[in-house]
């Protein structure tokens, strides 16, 4: 035993206890609004895919969700169609953020609750963009007619995008595709420098590496002159 | 044989460290860019930084005036004896032919800041003074008394149609 | 010319003679291993914060109505404001590890024992600022794990004697946390890292006065130190470069796997999180604080949980010099207790059920027994490894400590000194 722990280094045991935080912290941390399964899916800021998820969003969400913290402009400069954008903004300016066309209290009278921003819907939920995947995809009929969501049980949404009714498998997969679509939008919206910080991140790393390689034969040729 | 040895290791050595030390400064120097840029004008900001108006609800001989990078900007729409007037001389304290002054004659762009001291001028008659120092101009917006050194400064603006203009961007 | 300026500097200032002494020249036992980078890590870390801090001051706004909204200024419209934000919440925890780490370091190798318990207690100092400083910055990007944690947190004042309830408005200026508690945070936040700066200098004055301890937990002869430059600073610089690989993945690649999800929510007064949750770097201190069922109870078992580690020169009774190095039951304990940092750190961050409830009480009473055993312990220790035989070095460093202590308190009661 005492062999076994004089062998793994100081350093190493740091190293393998900073990797447990990070696994903790990758983890899905705290409770959910319920434990159903969720359908696991990863996101690339594609930016046909982000348009799609745009257009999508503009046309059967918008009416009753903000996302005051986008911009038309900053969709135009992301690279989406100016003429579709300046028919969503109509005559409001480029700078106008993406508010709600439902009034707040239109919309607490019809559905009981305001329906919450979605600028930062896949970052303010645990399981991210694969929370709100599965959350769209969840709704169901209950064999006695009532509509049920698993993944949010208490949601006063409706089935905004129809899966509770789709009657087939190419409209399953249509549906399913569109909202794939919602969330790679929303990641984007949420996060619109991700795709810079990646780059961005490579370029330090790999100049990273580099610099440490270098200062390791610097160290090395330093401490050779110790006896 | 030894000393040959630590000749040729210390030129070897001192590469290295000088690389090293090139690579590394070039790093803190790169990182100091994101700070020194931080401090520049924001996308809002930048946003803010361009103006667009619409020209068509104003009368011949009317002016308007509209934000633009926190000062205000003078849009006159001149009347055909305006512009006879206007281009008829060059100003005598600075010199600028109206041509100079404005993209399409019927249309007066100017920032409304004296160039004495940044008070706001007033429109008077043909022209403006500029009741802190009396400096006055005419109706190119150029000085024909002082203390005002030079003309009202004409911002970079175009048309985008012929009812509209965005200023901030030439 | 630069010569010239330095003379000139010399004649009126102690620059050079300051730098060689306690920079370049100063001595440093050459066998100390990569444990010992993490003090540097930590200044570094520092800078890192500070720097960051003061450009994303430009930007925040310290204000209730505005500060959700001025942090998401800073994400998207600030030029590389996001790389700022990410640099500044990664650098908090990173700042906790590398301390975390470092107290690690010296625990295992005794660094704390005469004559460094001035440098350890000012270390602890130093580590009360910084939770301080951390706990009050959370509070600053207003999300609801902010606001829900400011409160759980202030409310604990409220154990305090006589004057409970009338700390916790003072504390926070209003009777719930609110604008005022945001903005004396946002001061106070700024503050508190220039007086760890000023710390961190008493903590190096006590360190050049006693000079670093080794891995060998035996003070090496004069001969065995070399100059602090160049190899001291070139493995400090080679450290450096690791540290910031791991950073570096952290804030461009995973920045948001330490932020909270529920802080993306603007912080709600009326409606709780399911789940309030601190940061890492306090759940083990956060599982002793809900261990105990009793409020006092649990303030003061947290409140000791951190400062226990003060009394570690006084409870180590052990003679033998160094840390682990020699002590296998001393190393053994060690183990256990990282362990139960870990334990005692799950056990925080879960939901609590009446299992982790139950295992988190017994991982308290592990942490607090651990500190409690090691007078005995220690003693016991000693006395078998005496007889089963110390290597030559220990025991006659052993002998001539002792000798000097009879020494000394012969001298002092001859010349009728207190002592």
């Amino acid at each position: 035993m005492n062999g076994l722990y004089k062998c793994t280094s100081m350093t190493l045991r740091q190293t393998i206890f900073m990797l447990l935080i990070v696994a903790m912290s990758c983890v899905s941390r705290g409770a959910r609004a319920s434990e159903a399964p969720l359908q696991i899916i990863h996101v690339t800021t594609d930016a046909a895919s982000v348009e799609r998820g745009a257009d999508t969003l503009m046309a059967n969400c918008h009416s009753c969700h903000s996302m005051k913290y986008i911009k038309y402009r900053d969709m135009v400069k992301f690279g989406m169609d100016k003429q579709k954008v300046d028919a969503w903004r109509g005559d409001q300016s480029l700078d106008t953020p993406l508010l709600a066309q439902m009034s707040e209290n239109d919309a607490v009278q019809s559905f009981g609750k305001a329906p919450p921003d979605l600028s930062l819907m896949v970052k303010a939920r645990d399981g991210g963009v694969s929370y709100v995947y599965s959350y769209l995809l969840a709704y169901h009929n209950s064999p006695d007619g009532m509509l049920q969501n698993p993944v949010y049980p208490e949601t006063k949404m409706p089935d905004a995008l129809g899966i509770s009714s789709a009657t087939d498998d190419t409209q399953r997969a249509e549906i399913k595709g569109k909202a794939r679509d919602i969330v790679t939008f929303l990641a984007w919206v949420a996060d619109p420098h991700e795709a810079e910080r990646k780059r961005l991140g490579y370029y330090v790393l790999v100049y990273l590496a580099v610099l440490t390689v270098l200062l390791y034969y610097v160290k090395n040729q330093v401490w050779a002159k110790l006896k | 044989m030894a000393e040959n040895e630590t000749l040729a290791d210390s030129g070897r050595r001192n590469f290295l460290i000088k690389t090293t030390a090139v690579v590394g400064g070039a790093g803190v120097a790169a990182t100091c860019v994101p700070f020194v840029a931080s401090m520049n004008p924001s996308s809002d900001v930048l946003a803010n930084s361009l103006t667009e108006v619409d020209l068509s609800d104003i009368t011949p001989g009317a002016l308007r005036t509209v934000a633009w990078q926190g000062k205000p900007v003078f849009i006159v729409r001149r009347t055909p004896e305006e512009i006879a007037a206007a281009t008829s001389s060059n100003g005598v304290i600075d010199p600028e032919p109206d041509s100079k002054r404005a993209q399409n004659p019927e249309w007066l762009v100017v920032v409304g800041v004296c160039t004495h001291m940044g008070c706001v001028p007033n429109k008077e008659g043909p022209g403006w003074v500029c009741h802190c120092h009396g400096s006055q101009y005419d109706d190119s917006g150029r000085v024909t008394r002082g203390p005002a050194p030079k003309n009202l400064e004409v911002p970079p603006y175009r048309f985008l149609s012929a009812n509209k203009i965005v200023i901030g961007q030439a | 010319m630069p010569n010239r300026i330095i003379t000139w500097v010399d004649k009126r200032f102690p620059l050079t003679s300051f730098v060689k002494q306690e920079l370049t020249g100063y001595p440093t036992p050459r066998n100390l291993s990569y444990l010992w980078n993490f003090g540097f890590l930590a200044g570094f870390v520092l800078v890192l914060q500070v720097v960051t801090g003061i450009f994303l001051a430009m930007h925040y706004k310290a204000d209730v109505a505005l500060s959700f909204d001025s942090i998401q200024h800073i994400m998207r419209d600030v030029n590389y404001g996001w790389l700022l934000r990410y640099m500044h919440a990664t650098g908090a925890s990173a700042f906790f590890f590398v301390i975390f780490v470092h107290m690690a370091r010296t625990l295992y190798y005794g660094s704390y024992r005469a004559p460094r318990e001035l440098l350890w207690w000012t270390g602890q100092g130093l580590l009360l600022l910084l939770m301080a400083t951390a706990f009050m910055g959370y509070l600053l990007p207003w999300g609801q794990m902010s606001f829900w944690g400011a409160t759980v947190i202030t409310n604990l004042f409220r154990a305090t004697p006589f004057f409970g309830d009338q700390v916790v408005i003072w504390l926070r200026g209003d009777f719930t946390v609110g604008d005022a508690t945001l903005t004396r945070f946002f001061s106070l936040h700024y503050l508190f890292p220039f007086i760890i700066i000023g710390a961190v200098v008493i903590h190096l004055v006590a360190l050049h006065s006693v000079k670093s301890s080794n891995p060998s937990g035996l003070d090496l002869a004069a001969k065995d130190n070399i100059p602090f430059h160049p190899y001291f600073t070139i493995k400090d610089l080679y450290g450096l470069g690791l540290f910031l690989i791991v950073y570096s993945i952290f804030v461009f690649f995973i920045p948001d796997s330490l932020i909270e999800p529920a802080n993306n929510i603007p912080a709600n007064p009326m409606q709780t999180p399911n789940h309030i949750v601190p940061e890492w770097y306090f759940l083990p201190f956060y599982a002793i604080l809900r261990s105990v069922p009793n409020l006092v109870g649990g303030v003061v078992a947290m409140g000791l949980s951190v400062m226990m580690f003060a009394f570690m020169p006084l409870l180590d009774h052990s003679r033998i010099p160094g840390g682990a190095n020699y002590r296998p039951i001393y190393r053994i304990q060690f183990v256990l207790f990282m362990l139960d940092m870990l334990l005692l750190g799950y056990v925080g961050y879960t939901p609590p059920t009446s299992t982790t409830i139950i295992i988190g009480q017994v991982a308290t009473l592990c942490y607090f027994g651990s500190f409690f055993l090691i007078p005995f312990l220690s003693r016991v220790e000693e006395k078998w490894l005496v007889r089963r035989g110390l290597p030559p070095a220990v025991m006659a460093l052993m002998e001539s400590e002792a000798l000097a202590i009879e020494q000394s308190k012969l001298k002092h009661r001859r010349h009728g000194d207190l002592l």
